[in-house]
């Protein structure tokens, strides 16, 4: 293997881990503030491909404005299951919204299953098969502007989170619910945000990989996986965290298909899930924390 | 002020508080004293809103605050200094204070508030960009008191201050309530260190298995002979 080979590969991999960050982000954002496991990440990421393929194959949208559409949509959808799933479960234990949303990712590949059929779908534009060349290291140019459009969400929602009244006492809420609520934060309203705002980033990452991967009804199910081996790696709850899960996860992957046969690489993730459960359960963030 | 009608609290099925009634003047320092367990803390989440009575009324001037959501209380102009200090980890200092603001009224007033916290807390002031769980103890309780005072309270709850504090700085503690009080806010502190409490306090109640036994102003109770065996030891 060269040196160029080797770049190749990692310039890949960090490609690929802007894409795992933004599709992460969403499952732990949710997490962090509600302790709710999304089960229907995946039917999002998979209705958000199927909305991005009819935007772009139908009504021949450019695909890198079918975010613009995608993620508002999603982010309204987010705040009415907000309001009518989530908020009716009240104080029930984890296991009602866990099951919950499972049923509903099932409800979700059942549409898809009736409107779109199981066929296999995948998006071809004019940006497909362009490839530039960078230092002769040969780059996608569908895969820079997604990872490019990943790393934008990422950075302005980390600019909500750190620099704004709301994305704050959604920072409050994750850590100490009572004190939020004795500052005058409205909790319930700021859970439905950040319900909000994990569903809309979990529809740009099915938007994004749309015009990647191809996808059917089904898709989605290794990625929700795979968001759990990053959120697991992160510590489930920090930034830096979700992005350094996701750069394990990416070239762990993009090295392993030196060894094992690329039908067998969301093995990989699974495998590494299991691993990082075993020995480091609080995450890979466990390495640096101090102690308080 | 503050009015509290005849509450009874619940947590389930286990009754906390049992016709608890008692009223705080503006202007005043009133002094809830009582053993751990005795209920203190549930009073004081139950005037915020946190837990709800199962019959009773708080009344706030004229508004009743246990119908209210509970983040609408703070709005009023109630504040509460939780037990245990509940800072937010991950936060800076800065950005607890500014959150303490969070209430419209409060915003718009923002920047003199700082102004006025720090003069008050000047240790705050040079360490507003460190997280908050980096700060020592006694920091960490100015922090929460500090936090409170954004939200221009017109009353302010304490409860247990100067828990787990080193004894210089429990005195600093009582010394800033002692100022705040004299800026014109009105001061409801729960403690269980009685004796500096009943000495800071004008008026005290003292509260034992959810009930409210005895009531008098701080100088008397501290010489009452009941109260000296059974809070001061003596
Ligand atoms: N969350 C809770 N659930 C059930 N019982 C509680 C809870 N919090 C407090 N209690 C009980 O209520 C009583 C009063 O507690 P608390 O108000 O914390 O007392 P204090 O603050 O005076 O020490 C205690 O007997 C305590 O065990
Ligand atoms: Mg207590």
């Amino acid at each position: 293997m060269t040196v160029q080979d080797l770049a190749t590969l990692i310039v890949s991999a960090i490609l690929t881990a802007g894409l795992y960050a933004t599709m992460s982000y969403g499952l732990a954002l949710i997490y962090g503030v509600m302790r709710i496991i999304n089960l229907a990440h995946a039917g999002v990421m998979m209705l958000a491909a199927y909305m991005t393929f009819w935007l772009v194959a139908v009504l021949h949208l450019n695909p890198f404005l079918a975010p613009c559409v995608v993620v508002p949509t999603f982010f309204l959808l987010g705040l009415a299951m907000h309001r009518f799933l989530i908020r009716p479960l009240g104080s029930a234990p984890m296991i009602a919204s866990l099951l919950l949303l499972f049923g509903v990712w099932l409800i979700m590949q059942n549409i898809a299953y009736l409107i779109f059929s199981s066929d296999t779908r995948s998006i071809f534009t004019q940006y497909t098969l362009w490839t530039i060349h960078a230092a002769g290291i040969p780059i996608s140019f569908n895969r820079l502007m997604v990872f490019a459009a990943g790393v934008i969400a990422l950075i302005s929602l980390h600019l909500f989170l750190t620099k704004t009244y709301p994305g704050r006492a959604i920072r409050a809420l994750a850590v100490d619910p009572e004190a939020a609520i004795l500052v005058g934060i409205n909790t319930s309203r700021m859970s439905m945000l950040a319900f909000g705002l994990g569903i809309a980033l979990a529809s740009l990452a099915g938007c994004l990989m749309s015009l990647i991967f191809s996808f059917d009804p089904d898709f989605g199910r290794s990625h929700l996986l795979k968001s759990f081996c990053i959120v697991v790696l992160g510590g489930l709850e920090s930034f830096v965290g979700v992005a350094l899960g996701s750069l394990v996860l990416a070239l762990v992957e993009a090295f392993s298909v030196m060894w094992l046969r690329a039908a067998l690489q969301d093995f990989v993730s699974f495998a590494l899930l299991v691993l990082v459960l075993l020995v480091m359960p609080n995450g890979l963030m466990s390495l640096f924390r101090r102690r308080a | 002020m503050l009015r509290v009608e005849a509450i009874n609290v619940f947590y389930g099925e286990v009754q906390t508080l049992w016709d608890v009634s008692f009223a705080v003047n503006p202007g005043e320092i009133v002094t809830l004293v009582g053993s751990n367990g005795a209920g203190k803390t549930t009073l004081l989440k139950t005037i915020s809103g946190l837990l709800t009575p199962r019959s009773g009324a708080v009344y706030f001037n004229q508004t009743r605050l246990d119908t209210l959501a509970s983040h609408r209380v703070v709005e009023l102009g109630v504040a509460h200094v939780p037990e245990g200090r509940r800072l937010w980890a991950g936060l800076t200092v800065l950005e607890t204070l500014e959150l303490g603001a969070y209430v419209a009224r409060a915003r718009r007033e923002k920047k003199q508030t700082l102004e006025w916290v720090f003069a008050l807390f000047p240790r705050l002031a040079e360490r507003k960009w460190q997280l908050a769980e980096t700060l020592s103890g006694g920091e960490q309780q100015m922090l929460a008191i500090a936090r409170s005072l954004l939200s221009r309270p017109k009353l302010l709850m304490f409860d247990e201050p100067s828990l787990g504090l080193a004894p210089v700085i429990v005195e600093q503690v009582f010394q800033v309530i002692e100022e705040i009080n004299r800026q014109g806010v009105t001061i409801l502190l729960v403690e269980q260190n009685v004796s500096h409490a009943l000495a800071l306090a004008h008026r005290a109640y003292v509260l034992e298995t959810g009930r409210v036994i005895k009531t008098g102003r701080g100088q008397d109770l501290l010489n009452d002979p009941q109260v000296k065996s059974a809070y001061l030891g003596l």
